[in-house]
């Protein structure tokens, strides 16, 4: 158990991190968050059932980490690059923070729906539909900002 | 401009290094909140400018610290009377200089310079590479003068940091460290 920990933690240390930074709105806070999220769990892999997936599991830790990281921080706010002198417009804020760790796991961590329900704890239905909202929302912003 | 686009660059995909080593000591230490600073301490007063200040050495680290933090070499600065941390300090694993984290509430890594002082504000703290730090004060509007915490980090840390312990309740005029003949040698002036 330990050594299958140690692997997915090697195989995906980048989109961990990745979607630990983005919940967390700080890249320090989002590293931060995966090593305490993976040191909980292998503290507590006793407890794992395996009822799900091993990753799914993780993810959750992960995911539950990143927002504590957030909430007991002082505010921060990830600001896209500048390009060119403008700096792309994404309204995050307009998203429901559920709909927000969907899209970065999605995205981010390239998981699929029943990876994302599993990791969650909701159902693929719910994923589809959450994301399909999303996207919308984020869409129709970028189009009136465009 | 897609969505995906732009997620892209919100969060930028890094070459990470795995550090599993620093997962296994702090899965041996227990959760943030059960931590405890009992490790090994050595009390040692600081310039004499703080005689209630103890700095204690113990290894391994509070989770604050940045990830790139070295937590084999960690440093606290803590006031006795409440145990509240003031500073903690560590070398910057694959770097040469130090991580921090200032009251709780600011923290980062530096790289090491030759010379130079740095002031963040709030919370009022900074850094200094001059070795010849030895105190400091900070000058509020009204004129008074309030002390700094001063600490020199030695050995990998090899820097000196200072901080003020409370808030101020408005902005300062001008912040000052001294050496040890308490000549002031750098000022920093809030316009």
């Amino acid at each position: 158990m330990l050594d299958e920990l140690e692997a997915f933690y090697r195989a995906k240390l980048p989109e961990l991190r990745r979607v630990a930074t983005a919940i967390a709105g700080d890249r320090e806070l989002g590293c931060e968050a995966v090593q305490e999220a993976f040191a909980s769990a292998v503290r507590r892999r006793r407890s794992f059932r395996g009822d799900g997936t091993l990753e799914a599991w993780v993810w959750r830790i992960v995911v539950n980490a990143a927002r504590d990281a957030r909430r007991t921080a002082r505010p921060v706010r990830l600001d896209p690059p500048a390009a060119n002198g403008h700096a792309p417009v994404l309204p995050l804020d307009l998203l429901t923070e559920r709909q927000r760790e969907l899209v970065f796991l999605r995205y981010y961590a390239d998981l699929d729906y029943a990876a994302i329900a599993a990791a969650l704890g909701i159902t693929t239905g719910t994923v589809g539909a959450t994301l399909n909202a999303a996207r919308r929302t984020l869409r129709a912003a970028l189009e009136e900002v465009s | 401009m897609s969505e995906l686009q732009v997620l892209d660059e919100l969060v930028p995909l890094h070459d990470e290094r795995p550090d599993w080593d620093d997962v296994l000591r702090r899965a041996r230490r227990g959760g943030p909140r059960t931590r405890i600073l009992s490790a090994v301490a050595v009390a040692v007063c600081v310039f004499g400018v703080a005689p209630a200040l103890a700095v204690v050495l113990l290894r391994g680290g509070p989770a604050r610290l940045p990830s790139g933090a070295d937590r084999s070499h960690v440093a606290v600065v803590m006031e006795p009377e409440t145990g509240r941390v003031l500073l903690e300090a560590a070398p910057w694993k694959g770097h040469d200089g130090f991580c921090y984290v200032a009251l709780s509430e600011r923290a980062g890594c530096v790289p090491r310079k030759r010379r130079g002082t740095v002031l963040l504000y709030p919370p009022l703290f900074g850094w200094s590479f001059d070795p010849g730090v030895r105190s400091g004060t900070v000058t509020v509007r009204a004129g008074k003068r309030v002390p700094l915490r001063v600490v020199h980090f030695g050995g990998r840390i090899d820097v000196t940091l200072f901080v003020l312990r409370g808030r101020l309740p408005v902005a300062y005029r001008s912040v000052t460290l001294r050496n040890e003949d308490g000549t002031a040698i750098v000022i920093f002036r809030q316009r």
